[in-house]
């Protein structure tokens, strides 16, 4: 078995076993999607002639996906510096591109399955969400996504040390950003000022790109610009990722 | 201020049976510091580790022996001073090097929920070995039985044992132990005794800290003897004994010698008397004796010489107090 191998089994056996994570992982989207769903049942956004679920499914299918991105690699790393497992890795020959590849690769399935879950939900009759002939355009959107957010989510774990820590900086930066991006509530209900300033988030791209494959709101220029943006904010803060990271807490 | 009188390690070992190994460097540190804010860690140790050897770093707690191993192992970048690891420097990570150092360090690190031959499989894989391996590591520290047991469901003493075979899977030239037997009980503790000396048989150089001194003389080729940061003594446990002039103790039952009548003997220097015997303390143990069993006969009386931990009380003692 190759080191990347082992080190995917060994997370992957260490995930299922932990059952109350893996339930809330995919279960936390889904309940703003219900809440939301059930607030805004059957109304449609004034103005845009669009419902709230197109504008509320890929928001929040967008943050849970980035979410869980993030805080899983930002928790990863602070455990694994903390209980010495980096320091065990860092002694063998594996390199530590193979160890943030497995993590990576982890994260990216773990998008898929919660992205699969909550679009066959959206799509119950409850909720309303009807899919654009362009949805499978979402997918690369959502795979820039997880690598934009998990590379945040590096820079996250390499400088918390305790796991209040990891929740105080990612909750800090994540639920702003989802209000600012538009994912709890439609961004074209905001003042244009605060439109403006959600240009500078990853996650307003996220949601722009996913709610334009999904539900036919935008075209391909939109698509583009929102894959290009967040391969932007990846290399920022990859390269942030890079400098802050470290294989133990004393050296 | 402390004078330290590091015994160099070229001090020439030919009466010596048994040092055996070889003549070629396993590590060599020349003028290696480390510090730590206020706190000089590592205070100038030079020293030569040989290949094949058996070598053991002892003091007390705080004086720098873990900050020494790290060091060696190429976990910290010292502030002074070269490292030769096998002919290489550890630092910064060397991939070269690493497969041929094998380590276990005093705060265990183990994979998540995973059982322990799950856990040995992947850090074998991480060395680029079968999942095959884990099961002779596993039967080499005799946790076989225990092989589908969680790491978190073993016991202390095993959780040691699992991070000992986890330092000794890929079959490392050079092994770290720092303080292996800490937790283990005294049948365990002698089991992995065996392990080690198997080690050494095959070749193996090994490295390692305890608190035992009985362990460390049953062990060690050589043993340094670490107090702040630098290395007061450096030599076999059976010259350390010999050179340190502790006196031998003759224990004779009370009532069968006066304190008066032992303190005329000669050799004996102080004459004390504990839990039933009259306790002789002597430098010259052989006429001591002989001058004892003229009077009494030697059928009850026991001696006991100077080990490794009196020399060690001594040293670190004088060396603390001053």
């Amino acid at each position: 078995m190759t080191a990347f191998a082992a080190l995917s089994t060994a997370n992957y056996k260490a995930s299922v076993r932990d059952k109350t994570t893996v339930f809330f992982t995919f279960a936390f989207p889904l309940l703003f999607l219900v809440v939301f769903g059930l607030i805004f049942a059957g109304q449609e956004v004034e103005g845009s002639g669009r419902n709230y679920i197109d504008y509320i499914a890929p928001g929040v299918l967008s943050w849970g996906v980035g979410n869980a991105a993030l805080f899983g690699i930002a928790f990863t790393l602070m455990q694994w510096r903390n209980d010495d497992i980096l320091r065990l890795i860092r002694m063998t020959p594996t390199p530590l591109t193979t160890v943030l590849a497995s993590r990576y690769t982890g994260a990216l399935v773990i998008g898929l399955v919660q992205a699969v879950l909550f679009v066959g939900v959206a799509l119950l009759p409850a909720f309303g969400l009807s899919l654009a002939g362009s949805w499978p355009l979402a997918l690369p959107v959502l795979l820039l996504g997880v690598t934009a957010f998990l590379s945040m989510g590096v820079v996250v774990g390499s400088r918390a040390n305790t796991p209040e820590a990891v929740a105080a900086i990612a909750n800090s930066i994540m639920v702003p950003m989802a209000f600012l991006s538009g994912s709890f509530l439609p961004i074209d209900l905001m003042p244009a000022w605060l439109q403006n300033i959600s240009r500078a988030l990853p996650l307003r791209y996220m949601n722009d790109g996913i709610s334009t494959a999904l539900t036919g709101s935008g075209d391909l220029a939109t698509i583009g610009l929102s894959s290009a943006a967040l391969a932007g904010f990846t290399v920022v803060f990859g390269v942030l990722a890079v400098r802050t990271f470290r294989w133990s807490n004393n050296s | 201020m402390t004078t330290t009188h590091a015994i160099e390690s070229s001090t020439p070992s030919s009466e010596e049976p048994i040092v055996e190994a070889g003549t070629e460097s396993a590590v060599v540190l020349d003028g290696v510091r480390k510090r730590y804010g206020d706190v000089q860690a590592v205070d100038g140790i030079s020293l030569t580790i040989r290949r094949g050897e058996f070598f053991g770093i002892l003091g007390p707690n705080g004086a720098g022996k873990t900050t020494l191993i790290e060091i060696m192992e190429g976990l910290r970048q010292a502030d002074a001073g070269t490292i030769q690891v096998l002919g290489m420097s550890p630092w910064p990570r060397n991939v070269a090097l690493l497969p041929r150092l094998g380590l276990q360090t005093q705060k265990s690190a183990f994979f998540a929920r995973l059982t322990a031959r799950e856990h040995l499989a992947t850090v074998a894989a991480l060395y680029g070995l079968p999942a095959t391996a884990a099961g002779p590591a596993l039967k080499l520290v005799g946790l076989t039985g225990e092989a589908d047991k969680r790491v978190g469901d073993l016991s202390g003493g095993q959780r040691q044992r699992l991070a000992i075979a986890g330092a000794l899977i890929h079959e490392p030239e050079l092994v770290f132990l720092d303080e292996p037997t800490a937790a283990l009980d005294t049948q365990a503790r002698r089991d992995l005794w065996q392990v080690l000396r198997e080690l050494k048989a095959q070749g193996r150089t090994i490295v390692y800290t305890t608190h035992h001194l009985d362990e460390a003389e049953a062990l060690c080729d050589r043993v340094a003897i670490v107090v702040t940061g630098a290395v007061i003594a450096l030599d076999t446990p059976h010259r350390l004994v010999g050179a340190a002039h502790v006196p031998t103790r003759v224990m004779v039952p009370v009532g069968q010698l006066s304190t008066d009548q032992a303190g005329a003997l000669p050799g004996v220097i102080r004459v004390t008397v504990e839990g039933g015997s009259v306790v002789l303390e002597t430098t010259t143990a052989g006429a001591t004796l002989a001058a004892v069993g003229d009077l009494i006969g030697l059928d009850e009386v026991q001696t006991r010489t100077a080990t490794l931990e009196d020399v060690y009380l001594e040293l670190t003692g004088s060396e603390t107090r001053s």
